[in-house]
């Protein structure tokens, strides 16, 4: 059998001539980028800064290849991805869960991609969220604010008096506004409970655990044990379970939007459903920070972030595209433009005037001077599950302190499983000596 | 041997290796990584580190108490619908048993809650039971109330909410099972039945000697199912409670379903999947048994 025609002195002089030609015309560099689906507008806004990205770096040959995911999906997508080291080289995280990522080793350390300067430009709720351990490894192009927004012709006719602006009721105050309300005939408050996502529970109420002086986890993240179910959370949930004891607020609502359809007096809910409440009472409309249980008035933070894998083939071409999706004018600006959410960058404001007025200046005043994110650790699903449910079963008169301890015990379990398993599988040094 | 049942024999591996090929590759090899799984610490977002721990994934679940607490609500689940699904649905067989079209319309609404997307009805029943608030009310309590009784909160109640959540599957099954109770009574000789009534068999000794026992295969396969369905229940709480109040309506899948996606423990996850899997298997081969042992 003789072999004719192929000839591999030949063979290797065509692709050596070949690699030399397409080196000589820049190669075409791509971003391979994984982005969780949201509402349409949203979708339109990454799919142009996407693109506007592309049509910058046109000479450099760099471009960028988008890939959507469902929600309900992408948490599976991306933990089979990274089982078959196929993560994209950028995806978005939702803030609270960036901990556990970075636990599996799956996230590179960001600081080296920005300068002081330009971190000092992002919102401080935004750094912290993505900061685990000491070291940065996620930013977004937008963060979220959580208020109690108030219809100022309700208030005057049951005699409730706001607070000045900017300022938060002491708890008390704010039951005693409820019973005033209440015995005027107006409906208190919405507190949102027919929300289906665990999450929601989290976000909108942790707030209320922190100003009463407790916390969900231990500060480095490692344990719950005598943080969740400590007496100060306890104290704080039954002040809080107060508002469903006295019929204040609903806990089963059905309707998503009570506040505009004009039958609850306060609406205890997010920067998303501002421009629907302004639309709907213009000046009427009010704001002010939660209730406090402290000394303190605490908000809520938090939203979905970026972060690059540590398996990016390009890591450069990557850091490229996070500067770009979180750049002021091409990424922060018209993604807040789409989703209504409160930029992530101070100098992304000057764009949007509406943050000089009511209730917009109050979402940025929160962030910039008390919103506390979430905790950053890596059992944070369970701990926002748990939570979730101890907080439904209180609204429905739930004993606080067995409940919160049972919820306790559940999460820790959880932790000492996790850390044991970790300690035998993977030393936390030998992690770090991953590329 | 003849060369007909040769071919035969050689062509027999040609055709069985497509279905045998998709079956090793989309369940055997599975099932196996997952075996494998269930003795490791792998963990869901980095399976490749999975470390071999023994049985100790099996001990850790068989210890916990939220996993025992998930199977107990299960087989209670359970004990709820078995027997008052198969009931009601032999019952309302033999009630739409007729041949006259308009019936058909009968059997047609009681099958529709079958096709309907459950979260769909899970939406409705959640509605249903919406506990009375403002003077409000849904038509559970309102039925409660008509009768002059104190309204519920039927999905936070710790005592109702498994309960109420097993009512509404049963109607939501019932209308399968009916079927196959259809087509079982079919297959009743109805010379039997006419014998049976010329010698004057009431209404309740035709049904107790001629037609339960021509249905025993009938009823063996809807005790069977129902059973395994019952111990799959997911969808039902995971939306309408979300196992709660105080982890009252956890299934055990949603268990399993938490311990993969939340604590992202997926030595466990598959560890309890087996476990699961293996009492499924036992019940289901104890209730065959039980019934051979009826038919000798």
């Amino acid at each position: 059998m003789t072999v004719g025609f192929f000839n591999w002195r030949v063979a290797g002089a065509v692709f050596v001539g070949w690699s030399v030609v397409v080196a000589g015309a820049a190669p075409v560099r791509v971003v391979r980028v994984w982005c969780h689906q949201g509402q349409e507008a949203e979708n339109a806004a990454m799919r142009e800064i996407a693109g506007a990205f592309d049509a910058a770096h046109a000479s450099e040959g760099l471009r960028v290849e988008l890939t959507f995911f469902p929600d309900f999906q992408y948490t599976e997508k991306t933990a089979i991805a990274a089982a078959a080291h196929d993560l994209p080289d950028a995806f978005d995280i939702d803030g609270p869960l960036v901990a556990r990522y970075v636990e599996a080793g799956l996230l590179a350390p960001l600081d080296d991609v920005f300068s002081r300067a330009e971190l000092e430009d992002f919102l401080p709720t935004i750094r912290a969220q993505g900061t685990v351990d000491g070291k940065l490894y996620a930013l977004g192009s937008f963060d979220s604010a959580l208020v109690l927004y108030f219809d100022r012709e309700k208030f005057a006719r049951a005699g409730v008096t706001p607070p000045p602006a900017g300022q938060a009721w002491t708890w008390d105050e704010f039951l005693a506004a409820c019973g005033k309300l209440q015995a005027a005939g107006i409906e208190p408050v919405a507190l949102h409970l027919n929300e289906t996502a665990d999450e929601w529970f989290t976000y909108a109420f942790s707030p209320v655990v922190w100003s009463g002086g407790g916390a969900l986890a231990s500060a480095d993240g490692r344990s719950v044990r005598d943080v969740l179910a400590s007496g100060a959370n306890v104290r704080s949930l039954r002040a809080w379970q107060q508002v469903f004891a006295r019929k204040f607020a609903e806990t089963d609502p059905v309707d998503p939007d009570p506040f505009d359809a004009g039958t609850v007096a306060m609406d205890w809910s997010g920067h998303w459903l501002a421009p629907a409440h302004v639309k709907k009472f213009g000046a009427q409309l009010g704001a002010m920070p939660l209730p406090r249980l402290g000394p303190k008035p605490v908000a809520a933070c938090g939203s979905w972030c970026w972060g690059l894998s540590r398996q990016a083939r390009d890591s450069v071409a990557a850091a490229e595209w996070l500067r770009w999706v979180t750049d002021a004018k091409h990424g922060v600006e018209p993604m807040a433009r789409a989703n209504g959410a409160v930029p992530a960058r101070r100098s992304a404001f000057a764009a949007f005037p509406e943050y000089t007025r009511a209730p917009f200046n109050l979402f940025r005043e929160q962030l910039e001077q008390f919103a506390r994110p979430r905790p950053r650790t890596p059992f944070y699903a369970t701990l926002t599950q748990q939570f979730a449910a101890a907080l439904r079963d209180i609204a429905h008169g739930a004993d606080v302190a067995p409940r919160l301890h049972a919820a306790e015990d559940e999460v820790q379990r959880v932790v000492d499983r996790r850390f044991a398993r970790f300690a035998t599988a993977m030393p936390p040094d030998s992690k770090e000596a991953k590329p | 041997m003849t060369p007909w049942r040769r071919t035969q024999r050689r062509a027999a591996p040609v055709f069985l290796a497509p279905a045998l090929g998709l079956l090793a590759v989309f369940v055997v090899w599975p099932m196996l990584r997952a075996a494998w799984w269930s003795c490791t610490n792998a963990d869901l977002l980095a399976p490749g580190d999975a470390r071999w721990t023994g049985l100790a994934n099996y001990a850790d679940l068989v210890g916990d108490p939220r996993f025992r607490r998930a199977f107990a609500n299960t087989a209670w689940f359970a004990l709820l619908v078995v027997p008052v699904q198969t009931a009601l649905a032999l019952l309302l067989a033999l009630w739409v048993n007729r041949p006259e079209p308009a019936w058909r319309w009968l059997r047609t609404v009681f099958f529709v809650p079958t096709v309907v997307a459950m979260p769909v009805l899970a939406v409705l029943w959640t509605l249903i039971y919406q506990p009375a608030q403002g003077g409000v009310m849904g038509p559970a309590n309102a039925v409660l109330h008509a009768l002059g009784l104190p309204p519920q909160a039927w999905l936070h109640d710790p005592r109702l909410a498994l309960p109420a959540i097993a009512a509404m599957s049963v109607w939501q099954g019932v209308g399968l099972q009916m079927m196959v109770f259809l087509a079982g009574l079919q297959t009743v000789p109805r010379e039997l039945l006419e014998a049976a009534r010329i010698d004057g068999a009431g209404a309740w000794a035709r049904l107790r000697h001629v037609i339960l026992p021509a249905l025993r295969n009938t009823l063996g396969f809807v005790v069977t199912v129902t059973t395994i369905l019952s111990f799959r229940l997911f969808v039902q709480p995971y939306l309408m409670t979300h196992g709660g109040p105080g982890d009252r309506t956890l299934s055990v899948v949603q268990k399993i379903y938490e311990t993969t996606f939340l604590s992202q423990d997926l030595g466990q996850a598959c560890a309890g999947a087996f476990l699961f899997l293996a009492v499924v298997v036992l019940l289901t081969l104890g209730q065959r048994r039980l019934m051979r042992e009826e038919r000798a």
